[in-house]
């Protein structure tokens, strides 16, 4: 359908030897992010996007991927920062996240994709305590192009379904308490 | 190590095994009903050979070897030798559990042993088993094998015509294909040797190719196998080479068979006689002088040619007679044979009807299909676009055919829920025998359909519920007699389709729920307070709080108080919900609701802002047009009046936050569940819809309100609402508030 890239293309270079050392590099307002590539299925073009009501604002809603429905989570509001205006370079990565023995599919939405970098572990610095403005345990470390950082983020803690679920339920109760105000 | 591919065959004597041994239990319920049910002993016996028989092909020797105890004391059932009774039916139902239990230790681990408790399980019932394996006879020799006289029918007596041998002679050839189709004969005649000793065994290579024709894959060899075993008969050793029937030529000389035989099996062979005969005098089964004999009467029959024709139709007018006489076929074989083809032919049968599909691929199907669908509705838009006519018919078809590939797709993965209540058929009989109570299982609606996942899911709270009305709600049978009621009480099991969803009941005839006392406890367990009010159905509510249990005693199977809390637990999980309705002194029946999990159902299409929202057709009693003094006067309340009744409704577009401005027509659309009626307000209204329900994942676990998704012909994503879940929100919200002020 609209997939840009299909994850059998990146298969191909995950396979290569060191699929481990392989960063999907994006931009997220502004600011450049990493996922290890062995986490990533797919990326495709953003669009019809349905969005469930009664949800935390981090999650945008869902999309059909080719029959499955995937939750898809807005990184920016997950970071606490101010959703990114939809455009022509705004892409969903469909991640594969194991939960508990299971697998569940999540869509991130990403101003845009950049490129896949191979970033060695000798060139990956222990995550700073402060300074990055987000919560430290989404962040795997920080890793070193060209002289310049990019967050390589812990994606089972920035997509924790568990955590998300406590985030809903809190949301729910908070979202009562603002109905009743 | 096992190679896959008879790792796969093992999972499928796992997955026949199971089977079977359901199969020998429904026959053994029937035959507690109907002691002679000779029909019911046939199948019990089949079963118990088959996973016998299958367990010495992979070498599980811990249930070949128990399984066989079992089939012995069978075929004496069967042969009217053991009376049938209720000890013994109990005791075999005894036997099938363990045969179950090791099937099922095997299949989590095919090298593991049992641990002790089953070994120790297992001894004991072979104890029992033993005592019925020897009914009539002094005990001292159910220890020892019986001996070979009382079961070799007719032993032939040793004259001049016989073979001094006193073993079986086995002739074995198989067939090229053997190896292809997974049979190992090695693993035949090593099983043979756990029946008695192979006194001698000649392989015969004279099959064998030269080595350039030679292929790998297939089998060129035979046996000569010489066999010695007391107190087996030729079914038995027969039974052994069962699974490769078809594969093999197998011939039988028993003991002291006449030399003719020998001849004639010579004869029949397909190897050079003189080495065959060499061979034989090898193997033990015959002495040269023996087989001097054999040669020379048959060069004799050569010899006198056609005069000897006619001798050779009498004998073989005789041959039955002989065979018998001989011991080469027993009277019972006869019986078997004829039941064996019997039953082959039903299981063809059974075969074209079933197939067996993994549960993966069949969810693959059906999201290829679902994206087709998507991709077809793509097309047609195209076409409808070209205005070429010829085209948008094409499509017109095509998008048909694939609706219809669709719905025959979602309907694989339904099954009927009757297999699931027949197993409670004995649940119900081990219970109320623990219980020293008489009742009966009805079972309605064993028809119904529902998705496989639910299906799996629902077996442990129907038990917990069945368990439950046996126990404390079926009284004592004084005391049903005292009160006016039979003395057999009754549990029933049903199911059926309602709006939507399928109900599932379990229902009792006995004392029913005491209220005061359940409200009691509660006020004991500090559940509720002393001045609440209560309606019966919270009040009845209240039994599925955990630790709850007004039981006054803990018995064995309930009153811990832990099961209604599990079963809630459970069915909520499968988000369903639980009723009790309940008459005190006439019985009580707790209804389970669930909802149609993956299935398709007759939806109805509503637009709230952008979003669109399907709701179960069949909740749908009628849309309304919200008027412009109706919206006015609805400012600040929620219901309108609709022909005289209130009806209370619940704004979509302010409930789900939606931003946007509202459509200046907003309509009602009005929905009805579990007897209530209430409205919600949309925007637009877009018509029936066939949905097919897809489940939102653990990701929307928490959201309370929406049952599923949908996917649109545009391959948009809609939410299907869950009416009453909606509604409780909406309850609790407005409670809250109202509290508040």
């Amino acid at each position: 359908m609209n997939a840009i890239v299909r994850a059998e293309q990146f298969a191909e270079v995950a396979n290569s030897e060191e699929g481990q050392d392989q960063y999907l590099t994006f931009l997220l307002g502004g600011e450049m992010f990493a996922i290890p590539i062995l986490n990533i299925k797919e990326i495709i073009e953003y669009g019809y996007l349905t969005t469930v009501p009664m949800m935390p604002a981090f999650i945008r809603g869902v999309i059909n991927l080719r029959g499955g429905v995937v939750p898809v989570v807005d990184l920016a509001v997950r970071f606490a920062r101010k959703s990114g205006d939809v455009t022509k370079r705004t892409c969903i990565v469909i991640i594969e996240i194991k939960s508990g023995g299971e697998k569940q599919d999540v869509g991130v939405v990403v101003d845009s994709v950049s490129e896949v970098l191979e970033i060695p572990d000798s060139e990956i610095e222990p995550t700073p305590s402060f300074g990055a403005k987000i919560r430290a345990e989404f962040i795997h470390g920080m890793g070193k192009i060209n002289g310049n950082f990019v967050i390589i983020l812990a994606v089972n803690h920035v997509l924790s379904i568990d955590e998300m679920i406590v985030v809903n339920q809190a949301s729910g109760t908070e979202l009562e308490q603002l109905e009743l105000a | 190590m096992r190679d896959t591919g008879l790792d796969q065959a093992l999972q499928t004597f796992f997955m026949e095994s199971r089977e079977l041994l359901i199969a020998m239990e429904e026959s053994l319920l029937a035959l507690e009903s109907a002691p002679d049910d000779t029909e019911a002993i046939s199948a019990i016996f089949r079963a118990a050979h088959t996973i016998k028989g299958s367990g010495g092909m992979f070498g599980l020797d811990g249930i070949v070897a128990f399984t066989h105890v079992v089939e012995n004391v069978l075929d004496r059932v069967r042969n009217g030798e053991v009376p049938v009774n209720g000890e013994l039916i109990a005791l075999l139902l005894c036997c099938r559990d363990h045969i179950g239990t090791l099937v099922e230790q095997l299949a989590a681990d095919p090298d593991a042993k049992p641990d002790m408790e089953t070994e120790a399980n297992g001894v004991m019932l072979l104890n029992q088993l033993k005592a019925h394996s020897s009914t009539g006879q002094p005990p001292v020799a159910a220890v020892a094998p019986a001996p070979a006289k009382t079961q070799i029918v007719t032993q032939p007596p040793l004259d001049d015509g016989t073979v001094a041998s006193d073993n079986w002679h086995i002739s074995l050839r198989f067939a090229r294909d053997v190896l292809r189709n997974g049979m190992d004969p090695l693993a035949f005649i090593r099983y043979l040797g756990n029946m008695g000793k192979i006194v001698h065994i000649a392989v015969l290579p004279d099959a064998l190719p030269f080595a350039p024709d030679m292929d790998a894959e297939s089998c060129y060899l035979g046996f000569e196998i010489d066999f010695h075993c007391d107190g087996i008969d030729k079914a038995a050793i027969e039974m052994v080479f069962e699974f490769v029937r078809e594969d093999c030529s197998l011939r039988i000389l028993p003991p002291h068979s006449r030399i003719e035989e020998y001849v004639e099996l010579i004869n029949d062979l397909p190897e050079d006689k003189i080495r065959l005969g060499e061979l034989l005098i090898n193997c033990g089964s015959l002495t040269k002088k023996e087989l001097d004999e054999a040669l020379r009467l048959q060069a004799l029959r050569v010899e006198s040619g056609q005069e000897a024709a006619p001798a050779e139709t009498d004998a073989v007018s005789q041959l039955g007679d002989i065979l018998v006489e001989q011991g080469m076929v027993q009277p019972e074989l006869v019986d078997a044979a004829l039941g064996k083809q019997k039953v082959a032919k039903e299981n063809k049968v059974q075969e074209s009807k079933l197939i067996r599909i993994q549960a993966d691929k069949l969810d693959q199907l059906i999201n290829l299909v679902g994206e087709i669908v998507i991709t077809g509705a793509a097309v047609s838009l195209l076409a409808q676009r070209s205005s070429d006519s010829a085209l948008q018919e094409a499509t017109s078809t095509l998008s048909r055919l694939v609706e219809e590939i669709r719905d025959g797709a979602l309907q694989l993965r339904m099954v009927q829920i009757g297999e699931t209540f027949n197993r409670f058929n004995r649940v119900v009989r081990d219970v109320s025998k623990e219980l020293n109570k008489d009742i009966t299982l009805v079972i309605g609606g064993a028809e119904t359909e529902l998705d496989k996942s639910v299906v799996e899911k629902i077996g442990d709270p129907l038990m917990h519920l069945v368990r439950n009305s046996m126990d404390h709600g079926i009284e004592q049978t004084e005391l049903r007699l005292q009160r006016g009621k039979p003395a057999k009480g009754t549990v029933h099991l049903n199911a059926y389709h309602e709006s939507g969803s399928i109900v599932v009941e379990v229902g009792d005839d006995g004392g029913g729920l005491n209220r005061a006392r359940i409200f009691a406890k509660a006020l004991e367990k500090g559940l509720v307070t002393a001045n609440q009010t209560l309606s019966d159905q919270e009040v009845y509510g209240l039994i599925f709080e955990a630790g709850f249990s007004t039981a006054e005693a803990v018995t064995n199977l309930s009153g811990r108080g832990v099961g209604m809390d599990v079963v809630r637990r459970n069915i909520e999980a499968l988000r369903g919900t639980v009723e009790i309705d309940s008459r005190e002194g006439v019985g009580t029946t707790v209804k389970i609701r669930l909802p149609l999990t993956l299935a398709i159902i007759d939806g109805f299409l509503m637009g709230v802002g952008s979003a669109s929202y399907v709701v179960p057709l069949d909740m749908v009693m009628e849309c309304v047009e919200l008027s412009e003094a109706e919206r006015y006067a609805t400012r600040d309340s929620h219901y309108i009046n609709l022909r005289g009744t209130v009806l209370p409704f619940i704004r979509l577009r302010d409930h789900f936050r939606e931003q946007g401005k509202a459509s200046r027509y907003e309509k009602i659309v009005v929905v009805q569940y579990g007897g209530q009626q209430a409205g919600l307000v949309v925007d637009e209204l877009m018509g029936e819809f066939q949905a097919v329900i897809k489940p939102m994942g653990k990701f929307f676990s928490n959201l309370k309100g929406v049952s599923g998704s949908t996917i649109l012909a545009s391959g948009e994503v809609a939410l299907v609402l869950e009416v009453s879940e909606l509604i409780q929100r909406a309850v609790s919200l407005e409670s809250h508030s109202i509290s508040k002020v």
